[in-house]
């Protein structure tokens, strides 16, 4: 339990608290306008007393446009690691558990799949479906989808193969329970760390897509997009970059620190 | 000799499945390829004597028949966007992504492993915690907003470095080198980071080794220790995972490339995909996820070589 | 050397040596205020179970403890090489330690298997400690590390300086790192439980070696192992630690015949002795000081039970294909099990003695159907296993169960106990509710845990109780059969001993019948009413345990007992030249049928392979 009292652990906790708090509570005391109103008057201010943040190149207040960015970032993220794991538990397990021929077929095709670089494969979905968040979920999700399935077969053979398992069968134990009983819980270790690191990759991958136009799209505020609309201006007005850049960093950072301790704390006791 | 044989059957194999997906991916596209060509407005009979004409009306199979006889000898078909023949177009751009990707893989590994060796040996004191801290920033920024920084630093502010642009290197290699270095150590510093907490973990397990022990027990200094008797233990795992980081490399480069406005293989790609160009995101998906089976190839068999265990087989 | 009135300068002598290690919630002591000394030429054995820290001693002398996170923190550690000024090597500066270690002070450790740098020849493994310490050209150290090779009996040693680690044998590899070891003329040899991973015979001749190279250079030893049987056969005194305390020390026939110390002699009482049930019936339980009399009335043979044998096992063959290619065809296979026949009578112990790679793991699972086996029948209770469809046999599992060697990973790290002991009972329907929960606390009460470790996790509890709870688990269905495979081969002696008792009094109470699947031939002899030997699948010998253990009459058989070290000092069998001999592989090409095996019945029951 001191792993918890770690340096590391405190800061990745404290971020990624901070990150969700702002993802669940901005949308309660930031009204959406302001996130979405053009004051022409007031485009590429540096931060200020009434501007905490700066505006962008259309006026927008950019403090109100990163905290609600926030909530589209990490919901995006969450729903797309959901989907992979929806898709790619099932299969790692069946993969993992059964083994012989049906290993052989989903491993080659998993295989081949993994060959497209994720971030090619959310593209070219999201690009083939019509760029709009919905779809940007499922590009994500899809494409994460064959990495997760791995790990989680992997994790399927190392429990398989444990000692308690053959005990289990020695005793009778059939195949659903014995999924549910022994494989489920002792590969859950795994993938809570796995989870935590998608989720990481997941809001880069979308930032990524958002900042090539083929994610999120205007006027929602995502931090890719905003990154994107700075590009122009950077040499006038660099905080319109350095603010949504530094919100990712912050939350991919956090979540990196969290799924390191989570490996630390769930690994070595369970090996 | 039986093992190489049976590896290039399991390639081809799996450069089929590559295929199969990348056509089936882009026919679930719910755009017009006739319309594309012919303009939104033209005459629906026209329309569909093209459609006719390019076989979009035949079952797909046939039609993915057709595209994968057209691959392998050599007729990749006319970019609907640059109204080119494909494959010249590809074999260009190819050169140029390989000259990022080689030149930032380089820069990492030069960097990163020194860096998680040092980290290893000095495990949980001020060197490690440094390190790690420092590869978990580089790890945390999107390499497209490290690329902005550094565009910003190196070639507004400083003017060192040109922010865009392609210089074929077999006519001018240093202009070459000039252009890439700015994306490819955009690239460099998040695959670096990666890198070298790998290393410091592959580091760790092996000086955790009975081995090792027994070489401190032989009376060996700690330096010779963790240079020369832990290290190439370690460069095993290091390569299989920069192996795999190759295939997120080529992802990366999709952004990267756009943002420099270097014009390679990902820039390519994206111009497909903004453009639904259909038959030019055929190809060049089909390359990419080619080419990095065919690195992650490479390095198996590579390891293969260097690691005695499996070499005497 | 024993018998010296007026003791020399020791070489080495340990003073008040205290090692401290960074815990969670703060410092472990792993060793407390251990003092004792070795003399030149003297072989001193330190014994002690896990957490005893006979090892961090060891570790200590050449400061390697600190690699692992342990300090020195208070103590001398004199060494006192040619009789010169003693110098502490608790604070010797570190360039002068790596100048010693390797040189006036050799050390071998427990694992062969990882010992070797996998990427480094053999060769080149010897030679670099050599260039460093004596500064030897390329071309000396290689005629040198020759030498030291042939010194070790290492067979074909010309050959071996350019093989890797992976093309030798563990036995193989412990003699390289003996030889690594010795390389320099070391004056104290640190041998860190040196033969634990070996199998018997290998064992034996590795100690041999030891003997040897001692007796030939004059060189001292500090053996740490917690196997009384080796210290019996090799010291010359005994250091007994526990806890990271100094127990009692002395002479070996001293410690042996009169020990002072309550723990020596419990564990002296734990520990089972080759040829202590000559002419005792049946199995019989250990008595050990401290604890209870075992209740149970020892089991004879001729207990009425059944006529029918409870298990009759006929020409069981066990094969596993070894795939290549692109298509995973077959290209040979391993003949893990080749043509076994027994029986097995209700209440019965059936003991399957070998070393490792024998097949007698393997013959327990095809008995159960964990591994499909390739030919044969097995007969369970009149029920013929081999042929039952999946459904048929998972109900006749409840006859048969099986205990695992790794208490640890025998259980599943998430469950709690209850629920694991209760899960064959769940599987089969057995009972549910108030009643499930009673018979859990009623097997709990019997494998002697307390009923509050019911709600308690794997991790809780230690690997004595572990294997409780697996006993329990095996017993909840009421079996025909229980099979324990190397059941008890990972616990420390004493907890090695409760749990022997304990089976003992289950078979009496239940009239179970036990399959013993182990290595260790002093705790078979205990335990078991026959006994059967394997090797490379075959069964080579098979009868009573009296006619096995008095009477061997197969040369493995032979081999395989006179390698077991006998626990008593004034038996010292140990030879110093027990010739290498390489292990034949079990892997044939495909369709290769061996012959039927062919056995003599020499005396009633007793069966040995015709060769």
């Amino acid at each position: 339990m001191r792993k918890f009292l770690s340096a590391k652990a405190l800061i990745g906790f404290t971020l990624v608290a901070i990150v969700l708090a702002v993802a669940v509570l901005a949308p309660l005391f930031i009204p959406a306008e302001r996130a979405t109103q053009m004051v022409m008057t007031a485009r590429l201010q540096p931060p200020s007393f009434e501007y905490l943040l700066g505006t962008d190149q259309l006026g927008r207040d950019l403090f109100a446009r990163v905290m609600l960015g926030a909530q589209t970032s990490l919901t995006i993220a969450a729903l797309a690691v959901g989907m992979s794991i929806v898709l790619g538990l099932p299969l790692g397990i069946i993969s993992g558990y059964f083994g012989g021929r049906v290993d052989n077929v989903l491993m080659r095709i998993i295989d081949a799949l993994l060959s497209f670089p994720a971030l090619l494969l959310a593209l070219t979905i999201s690009a083939i479906l019509g760029p709009n968040l919905q779809n940007t979920i499922i590009a994500i999700g899809i494409a994460f989808t064959p990495f997760l399935a791995r790990i989680v077969r992997g994790e399927a053979l190392r429990v398989v193969q444990m000692p308690y398992v053959e005990a289990a069968r020695a005793a009778g134990t059939r195949d659903g329970a014995m999924i549910i009983r022994h494989i489920l819980p002792n590969i859950m270790p795994a993938l809570i760390v796995q989870a935590t690191i998608s989720l990481a990759f997941a809001v880069l991958a979308e930032a990524a897509l958002s900042f090539l136009g083929l994610g999120t799209q205007p006027p929602m505020a995502s931090w890719g997009l905003m990154i994107q609309a700075s590009r122009q201006f950077l040499d006038i007005a660099p905080w319109t970059a350095l603010v949504p850049g530094a919100a990712l960093a912050i939350t991919i950072l956090g979540l990196n620190l969290l799924g390191d301790v989570l490996r630390d704390v769930l690994d070595p006791r369970v090996r | 000799m039986v093992y190489l044989v049976n590896r290039l059957l399991s390639v081809v194999l799996t450069l089929f499945l590559i295929s199969i997906v990348t056509f089936g991916i882009t026919n679930i596209l719910p755009g017009d390829v006739a319309m594309m060509i012919m303009g939104t407005q033209s005459n629906p009979e026209a329309l569909a004597g093209l459609r006719e004409s390019l076989g979009l009306n035949d079952p797909l199979i046939v039609q993915y028949g057709r595209w994968i006889g057209g691959m392998l000898t050599g007729d990749w078909g006319e970019s609907l966007l640059f109204r080119e023949p494909i494959a010249p177009l590809i074999q260009q751009k190819v050169l140029a992504s390989g000259l990022i990707v080689l030149l930032s893989m380089a820069i990492a590994l030069a960097l990163a492993i020194p860096l998680g060796v040092w980290a290893a040996r000095h495990r949980d004191r001020w060197q490690d915690t440094t390190s790690s801290t420092t590869a978990l920033l580089g790890l945390s920024m999107p390499d497209f907003f490290i690329g902005i920084m550094l565009i910003l630093l190196f070639a507004a502010t400083l003017g060192w470095l040109p922010s865009s642009g392609f210089v074929d290197p077999t006519e001018d290699f240093l202009g070459a080198v000039r252009h890439a270095l700015l994306p490819s150590l955009a690239l460099a510093l998040g695959l670096m980071a990666h890198l070298t907490r790998m290393t410091r973990s592959a580091m760790m397990g092996i000086l955790n080794q009975e081995f090792i022990r027994v070489a401190r027990a032989k009376g060996l200094p700690e330096r010779t220790v963790v240079w020369r008797y832990a290290l190439p233990n370690a460069i095993g795992p290091v390569m299989t995972v920069a192996g795999l980081q190759i295939g997120y490399l080529f992802g990366s480069i999709i952004v990267i490339e756009s943002l420099f406005s270097y014009t390679g293989m990902g820039w390519l790609t994206y111009q497909a995909l903004l453009n639904r160009d259909i038959p030019l995101i055929q190809s060049t998906v089909f390359v990419i996820a080619a080419v990095v089976m065919l690195v992650n190839l490479a390095v198996d068999l590579l390891y293969r070589v260097i690691d005695p265990r499996i070499r005497l087989e | 050397m024993r018998d010296q009135t007026q003791p020399a300068a020791p070489l080495l002598s340990i003073e008040n040596l205290r090692v401290e290690f960074q815990g969670e919630t703060g410092p472990i002591t792993g060793v407390k205020d251990v003092s004792f000394t070795v003399q030149p030429g003297e072989t001193v054995c330190v014994v002690g179970e896990s957490g005893s820290g006979k090892s961090v001693t060891s570790l200590s002398l050449l400061r390697l403890v600190e690699f692992g996170g342990g300090k020195i923190v208070s103590g001398k550690l004199w060494f006192r090489p040619d009789e010169k000024d003693p110098i502490d090597l608790a604070q010797l500066p570190t360039e002068q330690m790596v100048d010693l270690r390797g040189d006036q002070i050799g050390m071998i450790f427990q694992e062969p298997m990882t010992a070797l740098n996998p990427i480094f020849s053999i060769g080149r493994q010897l030679t670099d400690g050599l260039r460093r310490h004596r500064k030897l050209s390329a071309s000396e150290a290689e005629a040198r590390a020759l030498e030291l090779l042939k010194e070790v009996r290492l067979p074909e040693p010309e050959r071996r300086l350019t093989q890797y680690p992976h093309e030798l044998s563990g036995g193989m590899r412990q003699r390289v790192v003996i030889a690594m070891a010795m390389a320099c003329r070391p004056q104290l040899l640190i041998a860190d439980e040196p033969t634990t991973a070996l199998d018997v015979t290998i064992q034996a001749e590795i100690l041999g070696l030891i003997k040897r190279l001692k007796r030939e250079t004059g060189m001292a030893v500090l053996f740490i192992t917690h196997d009384m049987a080796v210290v019996a056969q090799l010291a010359d005194r005994v250091v007994v630690m526990r806890h990271g305390e100094l127990v009692e020390e002395g002479p070996v026939e001293q410690i042996f015949a009169e020990p002072q110390a309550d723990y020596t002699k419990a564990l002296l009482a734990s520990v089972p002795k080759l040829g202590e049930m000559r002419g005792k019936p049946g199995p019989e339980p250990l008595r050990i000081p401290g604890q209870p009399d075992p209740v149970a009335a020892p089991i004879t043979a001729d207990t009425p039970g059944e006529d029918r044998p409870i298990l009759s096992v006929k020409g069981l063959t066990t094969r596993f294909p070894i795939r290549g290619g692109f298509t995973r065809r077959v290209v040979s296979n391993v003949h893990a099990v080749e043509d076994v026949t027994f029986d097995l009578a209700a209440g019965e112990t059936l003991a399957l003695v070998g070393e490792s790679g024998c097949g007698k793991s393997t013959t327990a699972r095809s008995i159960l159907r964990l591994v499909d086996p390739t030919a044969g029948d097995v007969v369970l209770d009149g029920q013929d296993i081999l042929g039952l469809n999946p459904r048929d046999l998972r109900r006749a599992r409840r006859n048969m169960q099986m205990v695992f060697q790794d208490p640890f990973a025998s259980l599943n790290p998430f469950m709690r106990l209850r629920k694991q002991v209760a899960e064959p009972m769940m599987n089969f329907g057995l009972a549910t509710g108030s009643d499930l929960e009673d018979r859990i606390a009623t097997l709990f009460d019997r494998v002697g845990l307390p009923r509050n470790f019911m709600r308690r996790f794997p991790h809780e509890l230690s690997g004595g109780q572990r294997q409780r709870v697996a006993i329990a688990r095996a017993l909840s269905v009421n079996p025909k059969l229980i099979i324990a495979d190397e059941a008890v081969s990972a616990l420390d002696v004493s907890v090695q001993a409760q749990v022997l008792n304990l089976l003992m009094e289950l078979q009496a109470d239940f009239g179970l019948s036990y399959l013993f699947i182990s290595h260790d031939m002093a705790v078979v002899e205990r335990v078991s009413h026959r006994v059967g030997v394997m090797y490379l699948g075959r069964l080579v010998e098979i009868g009573p345990r009296a006619a096995i253990f008095e009477d061997p009459r197969h040369s493995y058989t032979r081999a395989l007992l006179s390698g077991v070290p006998i626990a008593d000092p004034t038996q010292r069998a140990l030879k110093e030249s027990v010739a290498f001999k390489a292990l034949p592989s079990p892997i044939f090409p495909v369709g290769h049928a061996p012959a039927p095996p062919v056995y003599d019945e020499v005396s009633a029951g007793h069966f040995v392979l015709q060769t």
